[in-house]
């Protein structure tokens, strides 16, 4: 470190012997670059401290109690957080319930099955998907996806609804919007992130190892199944993670489609609410201290919820990335 | 009838004509020249525009072991890939001409690609052990064609371990990854992985290129096993290899196939300038 130091230093006209001084622009930039990288840490400390700071009141009013409570009265004053955990929660798996075998499809076409002049065409339709802004998701779900889905609504509720035990999530009013309409509309945005990674991980999966598999006589699919994705499983499941990710904090559509209702239903054709959607609904009618103070603490449950899956993510990615250099 | 008529008539120029009947010298031992294994007619090969291999035609005999060489970007490994028809997971790359396994046109495409493979197995430049246990990566092409009982795979498993020489080494240690195994071990349970769907023919591509000295005898070893069982043909970048553990080479220059012989006559008297002069390190 320090040889390597004292050598750009004297690349870049440090004053050694017989030279003069130069402006001393990589140290500089390097301050620079660096401050700026430090800054983006620096923000989201700040933000986190922010959000407790701001959610303090609500925690100490309700203690953990918050975390598991279902009311949520601004009139009376009682906020519990449960509703909008468990709906973020929900919408977020169903989307992931979508997203995941969706993508693995997509992934699997580009890399694997479509001619190469297809490859380009249907990858970067599918990063475009990535391109379109939530709230035109957001008024899709709505104005078009919605009144659709409410026509097969009772079709689900006729025949999901009648199972023993799991019908209970499909029995409800064809409304269109709600908990499922939320989490397909969600899988829909998340299916770019998901797919654009498993494809990039299917890719570096060495020519050879698939040559070896196909050398036995193997189909495609047993190369995919018991080669590809034994091979590339870490990334997958960290792609799937910042799919989930997107999932959880997505506001936008989610608010537009979700139903925004503060009671907790068991069915899926129901309305719920999200963190997410409820902050986005009610911020700018919080009148009291404890419901303002309640709602950024909501925003930290989020946060942290959020930061969790991402870390995870990113070290799965870590992984496979440290990985790749010692495998064959 | 003399060696050199009888080359004269089989091998030289690039042989077209059926051998099995006459005798000739090869690796220094007296043999029957064997029946052609995979006889190439006319075999021309396209990566998208590029003309990869031209009008080959060769005999490859059976069990015995033929080696190809050749400078880089010759053809050879091409040529051996075809074999399996490994190239058409690629869709730009072609294959026009015939290649007779037992007098099946393995080219045309009403083959079925799964029952051709189970018939020829191949092993690669690298190792690539699946990402699995070694146990699992000889069963791994087992299952694919058997269903046997937990015992008999189990011997089956061991067979191709002991066949590959890689038992002794792995026996304690079957359900580790096959990753875990050193480079030189990796090859030799591709190896068994290879034999262990019992092909006619073994086809490996350089297969000693990323080992150690060491590793590499013990390889061409395994070849002088193998060749009892099965047909082995081997593209090799390094002409000692070619000249201790193969009974034939072809060498082949441009995509195109120049001399075919057996292995003693190639390396010493070889009739073509461009071979002598491959052989002699002048070129290549």
């Amino acid at each position: 470190m320090k040889a390597s130091e004292a050598a750009i230093a004297m690349q870049n006209g440090a004053p050694s012997a017989g030279q003069a001084w130069r402006f001393p622009a990589d140290p500089l930039f390097r301050k620079l670059t660096g401050g700026i990288a430090l800054l983006v840490a620096a923000t989201l400390l700040a933000i986190l401290i922010a959000l407790i700071g701001e959610g303090w009141h609500a925690l100490r009013v309700f203690g953990w109690r918050f975390l598991v409570t279902g009311t949520w009265n601004p009139v009376s004053g009682q906020f519990g957080a449960l509703v909008f955990i468990v709906g973020t929660l929900i919408s977020s798996i169903i989307a992931m319930l979508i997203a995941i075998p969706v993508s693995f499809g997509i992934a699997l076409f580009i890399s694997e099955l479509a001619p190469r002049w297809l490859r380009g065409p249907v990858s970067t339709a599918v990063e475009l998907l990535a391109a379109v802004p939530s709230i035109i998701y957001g008024m899709w779900g709505l104005l078009v996806f919605a009144p659709r889905f409410a026509q097969i609504e009772p079709w689900i509720d006729d025949h999901l609804g009648a199972i023993p035990g799991l019908g209970v999530l499909f029995r409800g009013p064809p409304m269109g919007i709600g908990m499922l309409t939320a989490g397909i509309v969600l899988g829909i945005m998340v299916i770019p992130f998901i797919a654009a990674i498993m494809r990039d991980v299917f890719l570096v999966t060495p020519a050879a190892l698939k040559e070896s598999a196909y050398a036995l006589g193997s189909t495609t699919w047993e190369v995919v199944r018991h080669v590809i994705l034994p091979y590339t499983r870490t990334a997958v499941t960290g792609g799937i993670f910042l799919g989930l990710g997107r999932a959880l904090g997505e506001t936008m559509a989610v608010t537009f489609i979700i139903g925004n209702s503060n009671n907790l239903a068991a069915s899926l054709l129901m309305p719920g609410s999200s963190i997410a959607s409820v902050i986005a609904n009610e911020f700018t009618e919080a009148t009291s201290d404890l419901y303002k103070s309640s709602l950024l603490a909501l925003g930290l449950i989020l946060f942290l919820i959020t930061f969790v899956v991402l870390v995870f993510a990113k070290l799965l990615l870590l992984r496979l990335e440290r990985g790749a250099g010692s495998r064959p | 009838m003399t060696q050199d008529s009888f080359q004269e008539r089989i091998w030289n120029p690039p042989a077209a004509v059926p051998p099995g009947t006459g005798g000739t010298v090869a690796g220094g031992r007296v043999t029957v020249a064997p029946a052609a294994k995979i006889r190439v007619r006319d075999l021309n090969f396209h990566y998208g525009r590029f003309h990869a291999l031209k009008d080959i035609s060769i005999d490859i005999p059976e069990k015995r072991v033929t080696a190809f060489i050749g400078p880089s970007g010759c053809g050879k490994s091409t040529l051996l890939r075809t074999f399996n028809r490994m190239f058409e997971i690629y869709p730009e790359q072609r294959a026009d001409g015939e290649i007779l396994v037992d007098g099946e046109n393995i080219l045309d495409s009403r083959q079925d690609i799964a029952r051709i493979r189970a018939r020829i197995g191949m092993v690669f430049q690298k190792p690539t052990p699946f990402p699995m246990s070694i146990y699992d990566n000889i069963a791994f092409g087992i299952r694919l064609y058997e269903r046997l009982p937990k015992p008999e795979m189990d011997a089956r498993v061991e067979q191709c371990l002991r066949q590959a020489a890689l038992w002794d080494e792995v026996k304690g240690k079957l359900h580790q990854s096959g990753t875990s195994l050193s480079g030189g071990q990796q090859q030799r349970l591709c190896i068994a992985r290879a034999v262990a769907i019992k092909p006619e023919i073994i086809l490996l591509d350089e297969p000693c290129s990323a080992l150690d000295p060491i590793s590499t005898a013990r390889v061409e070893e395994l070849l002088k096993e193998l060749v009892r069982d099965y047909t082995v043909v081997i593209v090799t970048h390094n002409m000692q290899q070619a000249a201790r553990a193969s009974d034939y080479t072809a060498f082949m220059y441009m995509g195109e196939l120049v001399e075919f012989g057996d292995t003693a006559t190639i390396f010493t008297r070889p009739s073509k300038q461009q071979t002598e002069d491959y052989i002699t390190g002048r070129f290549g």
